[in-house]
């Protein structure tokens, strides 16, 4: 079994190569899973996306693709993680969705969490996750241990009482001094209800922590792509991943690459297309220098895949990208 | 210059700056948003004004394409007429406690902060309210002639837009919904603010703006300034198909495949000023100060 993670910056392809490389394990024959984000129209059609919920649906010869829904995902991790009495209160409370959305890393929690039960399923010979796009994918792997720390952190505690007492609480909560100043500043019923909610949220916290450390375990032993231009911000995105604790990505793949070939310092013949080669020529080097640096700074061999004038619009221009990559090792990423 | 006389249209100063005061930015992720913020602060700045610059989420971009390593709360002298900032939650907080619901200092340090900062991650609209409300505040005092704001991506801009709404609703007493009523009023003054989009000319960038357009304008939440479209192709004059096999080929058929593609995506969007593709430049202040640069062009 394998598990990929593709992750990078905003913008740089991520969804397109997920999908191109879903089809290449499946085109193996390997029984592959992709879980998505936010495909552009075009993808999701080529795929046959369109419409497609959050459990897997069949796309082509063993090939099952999933969206991921991080409103349901919470839902799912609120009923089967909290205490029986908790989960159904927690998922009732107005501010539920709110809250979990808002909670630091709470989409890419929500992904880590679909990704294990795809990988417990053991239905799965490579399971593919497109991961959020919010701070390039790198909180992805901090996400269990943010989740425990704002769950079961000295702040819940502080707000709702060293142990857990029962609802009466609440009635402490707003009687403690600093409290009557957010409670003049928001009023009381909604400081009441939100009282709630977090008391309700701590009850949660031992099922949650729990299963935040599975969690982790399984995205430390998953395959890790990296994506990314040859741009700035990418590239400042994509080098945070080899700063994380558990090791460096296997993979770094840059993407829309033009042919280093193009390159001339001066243009043969003034000529229009001469001058469109002198200038595309410099942004070939460009990017090549980008590249040649992210790979000396991280001991890295990084695939390339020449730059695709349009989103592929079909299974076949699918194939056709991920074929015209140079140094991408696909019998590694498989196993 | 295209016959329909749409080229070249990037010429044009892109946003008349001259009467507005605030300038929030907005685009989905990758395509240049923090590029043209710190464009249009130093464009602005050029021309006299006096600038803030601010960044309401993350200052890793805004930082870069002013040149900078990071942003602080305060606002710190980047070049004359230039200042800038970032929104960072605990100070952020702090004022908005302090200037706005008159908590004394004494009683925002520690807990109190803590507990307001867990509620605010709680109640929808209540963290949103604290980031908006300063940018507003900063536009309001009068400290500046010009506010331009980095913003949240297109898929939050209207959480953001919306908070001071949001909050005013679901807050039935206090003090928090006393000071929302300015807020929505200063947002939807068209004479002072006005919200920039920047887009790519790309499937999914230029869905999203369609797609926040259309909500922003249903709700009326703040007037649409412009939709500036970064990284675009001028059309390539000449017969590719005489060419001879080569890089001169290669790279014209790109080019004019690239640039089909720009356009079928142009056209669905409203008419609005276009930045070039820059070839070759490496430095994100490189950009920030070419794009401050073409719009300064008579």
């Amino acid at each position: 079994m394998s598990a990929v993670l593709i992750t990078g910056g905003g913008g740089v392809g991520k969804t397109t190569l997920s999908a191109g490389l879903a089809l290449a394990a499946a085109g193996r024959g390997l029984t592959t899973l992709v879980v998505t984000i936010d495909p552009a129209k075009r993808l999701a059609s080529a795929l046959g996306l369109d419409g497609l919920g959050s459990d897997p649906t069949p796309l082509a010869d063993n090939l099952w693709g999933a969206m991921l829904d991080a409103t349901r995902s919470w839902n799912d991790i609120a009923t089967r993680y909290a205490p029986p009495d908790v989960g159904p209160r927690l998922t009732a409370n107005p501010f539920f969705e709110a809250a979990t959305q808002h909670f630091p890393a709470s989409q890419s929690f929500a992904a880590a969490e679909e990704m294990t039960i795809h990988i417990e399923s053991g239905q799965w010979d490579v399971i593919l996750v497109d991961t959020p796009p919010s701070a390039g994918g790198i909180e992805f792997f901090t996400s269990p241990a943010r989740m425990r720390s704002l769950i079961g952190g000295r702040l819940l505690k502080w707000l709702t009482g060293g142990s857990l007492p029962g609802r009466r609480l609440v009635y402490r909560f707003t009687a403690r001094p600093a409290l009557r100043i957010a409670d003049a500043a928001l009023g009381s019923e909604l400081l009441e209800a939100v009282a709630d909610f977090l008391i309700d949220l701590r009850a949660a916290y031992d099922g949650i922590a729990e299963r935040s450390r599975e969690i982790e375990r399984h995205l430390s032993t998953a395959h890790k792509v990296v994506v990314t231009t040859a741009d700035p911000a990418p590239l400042s995105e994509a080098a945070k991943f080899f700063e994380l604790e558990n090791g460096p990505p296997e993979f770094v793949v840059f993407n829309r690459v033009l042919p280093e070939s193009w390159y001339h310092p001066t243009s043969a013949a003034p000529s229009p297309f001469g001058d469109n080669l002198v200038r595309w020529g410099t942004e070939a080097h460009r990017q090549a220098e980008a590249r040649h640096r992210f790979s000396a700074r991280w001991h890295v061999e990084p695939a390339t895949i020449p730059w695709q004038p349009q989103t592929p619009s079909d299974l076949e221009k699918l194939e056709l990208m991920i074929d015209s990559a140079v140094g991408l090792d696909l019998d590694r990423l498989f196993t | 210059m295209r016959p329909d006389g749409r080229g070249y249209r990037y010429r044009r100063y892109p946003c008349q700056v001259v009467d507005k005061r605030l300038l929030i930015v907005t685009g989905k992720g990758g395509v240049g948003k923090s590029a043209v913020t710190a464009a249009l602060a130093l464009r602005a700045a050029f021309d006299g004004k006096r600038v803030l610059a601010m960044a309401m989420t993350d200052d890793t971009g805004l930082a870069m394409h002013l040149g900078i390593e990071h942003l602080r709360y305060r606002p710190s002298h980047i070049k004359s007429g230039l200042d800038a900032m970032v929104i960072e939650r605990p100070e952020a907080l702090n004022e908005y406690l302090r200037v706005q619901l008159g908590v004394p200092r004494i009683a925002q340090l520690g807990p109190l902060a803590r507990a307001f900062d867990a509620l605010a991650s709680t109640a929808p609209g209540i963290r949103e309210v604290i980031t908006i409300g300063k940018v507003l505040y900063e536009t309001k005092k009068g400290t500046w002639d010009l506010v331009v704001a980095d913003g949240p991506p297109t898929g939050q801009i209207g959480s953001h837009l919306r908070a001071p709404t949001t909050v005013a609703r679901l807050v039935g007493a206090g003090r928090v919904l006393d000071q929302t009523g300015w807020m929505i009023r200063l947002l939807r003054d068209r004479s002072t603010t006005g919200l920039t989009v920047v887009t790519t000319a790309e499937e999914l960038p230029v869905t999203e703006t369609i797609e926040s357009l259309a909500a922003i304008d249903e709700e009326n939440l703040i007037g649409v300034e412009n939709v500036i479209v970064n990284r675009t192709l001028d059309p390539l004059d000449g017969d590719v198909d005489g060419l001879s096999d080569g890089p001169a080929k290669q790279a014209a058929l790109l080019h004019n495949a690239l640039f089909d593609e720009q356009e079928r995506w142009i056209a669905r969007l409203p008419d609005g000023p276009r930045v070039p593709y820059f070839f070759g430049l490496h430095t994100p202040p490189e950009v920030a100060a070419r794009m401050a640069d073409l719009w300064g062009m008579p």
